[in-house]
């Protein structure tokens, strides 16, 4: 045991927190997932606070233990775990396993809630508005969704880091409460709202169908509904790729190839086009 | 061409999945990798920006909402992001076209990303030994470093080879295919973006109520021609009604009903 209190600094925390950002998945495996890079993340914790090797190496294999969630809102358990190392490292009796224990417990939760926030919903939010800046062309629209995307993931991820550190296991209260559910169930409303018009701006889809009626008028069935409905077509095909995938579990891959051999009948038909 | 290949496959490699270089996944997969991002990269390093982010956006649209949870990804959108768009650029047959090219390489890279899931057992393995010895040097070696050595010769090789070869032979490939081909797979190219907004649709549409804003939102565009920033600024709004206006206890209800108390926030 130390005998003189090492305590981190902010510089400290501040390189546990980018060696997470960097390494999270860089030696991601089917089984191991992002155990080295949770331990990588807690390098400059461990290599300052245990100077036995014996203790450093009790530290990194609890720390290369499996570990899998969304790495930027989970940088908030880093920090917890970084708190919880520094507090038994100056002899607070903390069980390492019970630090682990609150790892594996909070890997799920945490995974669930950041994969539906960040790409999920944060993402495609931007990107729509990116993709809508980049209209003709235009440089505006990648860089808006560079600075907009890297600006609130970076300072977001470190402030959840340190709030994790400071709080302890008290910080993820904050991601579970009541008050973040409704906010998380209004930021998935607007994220459906948006992808309504993504859907109407971007999915294409046009029949070339005509008929011939007795009187000789020639009817075209695209023009008829872009009269009534523009966008009927796309709309319902957005619909029925919905229900197959959320009803009949049918995957991405075989929506794609069922997409193209639905295609390919239509323009070997003549209906599609 | 050598030299536009060498760069697409480096920004490939930076933009992949397990790259740690550009802050991780924050700056790597999540920016350069999006489609609308590299479209940009792609089409400066090809000298046509513009193409470059006119097809960057189209294949945006599909790849939307690829979420990838545990490693698990139904198609690779690393290689949709590099080697797909230089050769969509380059095939110089539009942009639906380009989106169908983009849609058929990525799920084939998931191959190659699957080899290297598979290939990174052995660094794991490696590290733990390290780990056992107390060879920090090794940990980090065998955990930052090594699985990079793959991950670079599995990112760089392919998207050199197809931007290489497939600046030579792409646009006469193209030519050469039945006009029914090329028709097909421009329909294609305007209905994929429908399984992007699916699987999203999927993850968040827990009750059909919720289909009423997809539904406004559609409307918002088609009938009333809002621009996408217009529409991002009406969701926002309606969704802090929403916030406001919700009972505190959580109800199945996911219409804004006027509560009487307001939340005190």
């Amino acid at each position: 045991m130390n005998t003189t209190p090492v305590s981190l600094d902010k510089k400290d925390l501040r390189r546990c927190w980018r060696a997470w950002m960097m390494y999270n998945l860089s030696s991601m495996s089917f089984e191991r997932l992002e155990s080295f890079g949770f331990c990588l993340g807690m390098m400059p914790a461990i290599k300052k606070l245990y100077s036995d090797p014996k203790q450093r190496i009790e530290a990194m294999r609890r720390h290369a233990s499996f570990y899998n969630t969304e790495p930027q809102i989970g940088a908030i358990v880093n920090g917890m775990a970084v708190g919880l190392e520094e507090k038994k490292a100056n002899g607070e009796p903390i069980d390492g396993e019970a630090i682990n224990t609150l790892k594996v417990g909070l890997m799920g939760p945490i995974a669930g809630i950041g994969d539906s926030m960040i790409p999920g919903m944060l993402i495609p939010i931007l990107l729509s508005i990116g993709m809508a800046l980049a209209a003709g062309g235009s440089i505006i629209g990648p860089l808006f969704y560079i600075i907009s995307f890297n600006a609130i993931m970076i300072c977001g991820s470190y402030w959840l880091f340190m709030k994790g550190y400071r709080m302890g296991s008290g910080s993820v209260e904050m991601l579970v409460s009541s008050k973040s559910t409704k906010l998380r169930e209004a930021l998935s409303l607007l994220g459906v709202f948006v992808m309504g018009g993504v859907a109407a701006s971007y999915v294409k889809l046009g029949t070339g169908l005509e008929f011939v009626t007795k009187d000789g008028v020639n009817i075209h069935v695209q023009q008829m509904l872009d009269g009534i409905f523009p966008q009927l077509l796309p709309l319902l095909v957005v619909v029925g790729v919905w229900y197959f995938m959320a009803k009949r579990g049918l995957s991405p891959v075989k929506a794609m190839v069922s997409l193209l051999v639905l295609a390919a009948l239509g323009v070997a038909c003549g209906v599609l086009g | 061409m050598w030299f536009e290949a060498t760069l697409i496959g480096i920004l490939c490699y930076l933009g992949a999945l397990s790259t740690p270089w550009l802050l991780g996944l924050t700056g790597g997969w999540y920016t350069i990798t999006r489609p609308l991002v590299s479209g940009m990269l792609v089409g400066f390093i090809l000298g046509d920006v513009t193409t470059g982010i006119i097809i960057g956006v189209a294949v945006q649209a599909v790849y939307i909402a690829m979420v990838t949870p545990g490693g698990s990804m139904p198609s690779d959108l690393n290689f949709v992001a590099f080697p797909a768009i230089a050769l969509g650029i380059l095939s110089g047959k539009g942009t639906d076209v380009a989106v169908a090219l983009a849609a058929t390489i990525g799920i084939a890279g998931t191959i190659l990303f699957n080899v290297m899931m598979v290939l990174n057992s052995y660094w794991n393995h490696r590290a733990d030994v390290s780990l056992e010895k107390g060879d920090e040097r090794g940990v980090y070696f065998n955990s930052a470093i090594g699985p990079q050595i793959t991950n670079f010769l599995l990112r760089f090789i392919p998207t050199f080879i197809a931007v290489f070869f497939g600046a030579q032979y792409i646009s006469a490939f193209m030519d050469s295919l039945p006009e029914i081909i090329i028709k097909t797979m421009s329909v294609v190219g305007g209905i994929l973006p429908a399984v992007g907004i699916a699987i999203l649709l999927k993850q968040i549409i827990k009750s059909y109520t919720l289909w009423i804003y997809f539904l406004v939102g559609f409307i918002c565009i088609v009938f009333l021609h809002l621009n996408m920033v217009a529409l991002v600024i009406v969701g926002a709004l309606l969704s802090l009604i929403h916030y406001n206006y919700k009972p505190e206890p959580v109800s199945a209800s996911a219409s804004p009903t006027p509560a009487d108390d307001e939340d005190e926030f």
